[in-house]
């Protein structure tokens, strides 16, 4: 089967996410990405990443909050939470992925585009995703 | 605030101009970066040092910035080189092969040795 042909033929439903843990950190965004970023930062230090993990974790979810200025019109949030062995931040907007394989492909040696996804698959350890014409959220998990 | 500091300095009988980027380059300035490479590589200078030594963090849209400059330059018989990256940033021009794609420098020194 043909890349194309995969993208063409959507996958089954996947079950929905697991609720956010108790002590969940919360953040609306729109345009104010290095806030974000420094949320990441300070909140994976205090869960115990090491600094080259922390920023891992910082460039992954920035560069999908990224794309929600890049893609849609409205804000996103960010939902940062421990549970057991990891620190985990999810994205949450209003945009749509139609590719199930966005960002499992690495971009071709002098691509200058569509690098974004494909690092937040590079950096960290499970990324999960869902997507439908609502909105769409990316959940990314950093083992401690 | 202005979270990404650009300088450009093209010294008299140094064949090199040099751009430091200073700060944060992300998708909200990458527009400005763009503009700033463009007139600076639009001057067709020999050689173009990216100074990164002062920038705490880069990501995709500033790096596809960089890397459309570089084609520009290619082009023009010239060469974008970057100097100085910190971790986080150098990382990242590791994870998306762009260190194989021009020349990355410990120091603008070494940068411009040749």
């Amino acid at each position: 089967m043909t890349e194309q042909e995969h993208a063409a033929r959507p996958l089954p439903p996947l079950p929905p996410l697991s609720p956010p843990g108790d002590d969940a950190t919360c953040y609306t965004y729109r345009t104010d990405l290095a806030k974000v970023r420094a949320l990441v930062l300070q909140q994976a230090r205090v869960a115990g990443l090491t600094e080259g993990r922390a920023n891992d974790l910082v460039l992954a979810v920035s560069e999908v909050a990224a794309n929600t200025l890049r893609h849609t019109q409205s804000a996103g949030t960010l939902t940062i939470w421990r549970q057991p062995g990891e620190v985990v931040c999810e994205i949450q907007d209003e945009g749509t992925i139609a590719d199930p394989l966005a960002g499992r492909r690495r971009p071709g040696p002098d691509a200058t585009g569509g690098h974004g996804l494909w690092l937040v698959y590079q950096v960290c350890d499970v990324v999960e995703v869902r997507s439908d014409e609502t909105g769409t959220t990316i959940r990314m998990h950093m083992g401690i | 605030m202005d979270l990404l500091t650009t300088s450009v300095a093209a010294a008299d009988g140094d064949p090199y101009t040099l751009v430091a980027l200073a700060g944060e380059a992300d998708v909200t300035n990458s527009g400005a970066l763009r503009e700033l490479l463009d007139a600076e590589v639009a001057k067709e200078p020999s050689t173009l040092v990216i100074d990164l030594s002062e920038l705490r963090f880069m990501d995709s849209s500033a790096l596809h910035v960089i890397l459309r400059a570089n084609r520009t330059m290619d082009r023009q018989g010239g060469v974008l080189a970057l100097a100085g990256p910190r971790d986080p940033v150098a990382k990242m021009l590791r994870l998306t092969a762009a260190d194989q794609l021009l020349p990355v420098y410990a120091t603008v020194a070494e940068a411009t040795a040749e």
